[in-house]
């Protein structure tokens, strides 16, 4: 992001510009450039997010597959949760990088519709439920505990 | 490594659970928050400073919705940042502080700490319920301030017990 700044906006806008219909170019050059500037915006937006949330995913999944590791009852238990919280947590951020890609080529709200529906919803789903499915398990441990 | 007592564990997965619900919610249901805050402003127009003049209310009404969900928004980083943090330190806790008493103290400290990011729901509550300067005062008073101070008197006491600790004659 850093280092290719300048080529990634460049790419970006210029497959824009020859998707004039896709991002509602008119040809007026005030208004075009108010709309590029826009989804360039969210185009530098989504690949901010995507480097925030892999370096944060990166950790829950490692510290929550330790606390599977540790607490699940059984080893078919500690492989469900391990496998789902790995490849929710692994996949959901992935789906910053297929928005900001989708961005240039269908527009900002179409990009994220179908991140939304490729990755944000099946893979954060995922995660949402392993996060509770191993609360579930800890509360579990601790009511056999007490 | 040993492992830190599972209540401790338990607290900080809640949180990151709900840090990652939050998150969902928040992406999901962005119209319904905007509608639910705009509407508990309207039954508060004291309380939010409307005055009947519709250019100068709006802005109001936009600043206080971003203030909800800006402390949603807070809500989900923090949960989902403060809670492995105190995962790991609770974890260094177990596993390199020998003193029982202090093991039990820092655990506390890191119990209470790891709620600091439920600091931010209220933060959103209260700006709904009080307004906007004074909810975030109050938040920032009674919730952040305090929840906050438990995690770095934490994280404070977990430095002083190592830097403690003898180092081993070799």
């Amino acid at each position: 992001m850093v280092r290719f700044k300048l080529e990634l906006a460049r790419w970006a806008r210029g497959t824009m510009l020859a998707r004039p219909q896709v991002h509602g170019l008119v040809g007026v050059r005030d208004v075009d450039e108010q709309i590029m500037d826009e989804a360039l915006t969210r185009f530098d937006g989504g690949l901010r997010l995507f480097h925030m949330h892999a370096e944060g995913m990166g950790t829950i999944v490692i510290l929550t597959t330790m606390v599977a590791a540790t607490w699940a009852p059984t080893a078919g238990w500690r492989r469900a949760l391990v496998a789902l919280l790995t490849v929710g947590g692994a996949g959901y951020p992935l789906g910053y990088l297929v928005w900001a890609a989708l961005i240039p080529y269908r527009g900002v709200e179409d990009g994220k519709r179908l991140a939304e529906w490729l990755v944000w919803i099946p893979f954060g789903g995922t995660t949402i439920i392993a996060m509770w499915l191993l609360v579930a398990v800890l509360v579990m441990q601790m009511a056999r505990r007490s | 490594m040993r492992r830190p007592p599972l209540v401790v564990v338990l607290i900080a997965v809640i949180v990151m659970a709900l840090g990652e619900t939050a998150g969902a919610v928040m992406s999901q249901l962005r119209p319904q928050t905007e509608r639910y805050a705009l509407a508990r402003i309207a039954a508060s127009p004291a309380v939010h400073g409307l005055t009947g003049s519709a250019e100068y209310d709006d802005e109001v009404r936009a600043r206080t919705v971003f203030a909800v969900e800006a402390g949603l928004s807070f809500f989900h980083t923090h949960a989902e940042g403060l809670a492995p943090v105190m995962l790991v330190v609770a974890t260094l806790v177990a596993s390199l502080v020998a003193s029982r008493r202090l093991r039990a103290a820092l655990y506390a400290l890191v119990t209470v700490g790891v709620l600091f990011p439920l600091g931010y729901l209220g933060y959103a509550a209260a700006v709904l319920t009080l307004g906007r300067d004074d909810g975030v005062a109050f938040a920032e008073r009674f919730m952040l301030t305090p929840l906050g101070g438990f995690a770095i008197l934490g994280v404070l006491g977990l430095l002083v017990a190592l830097a403690a600790r003898r180092a081993p004659v070799s």
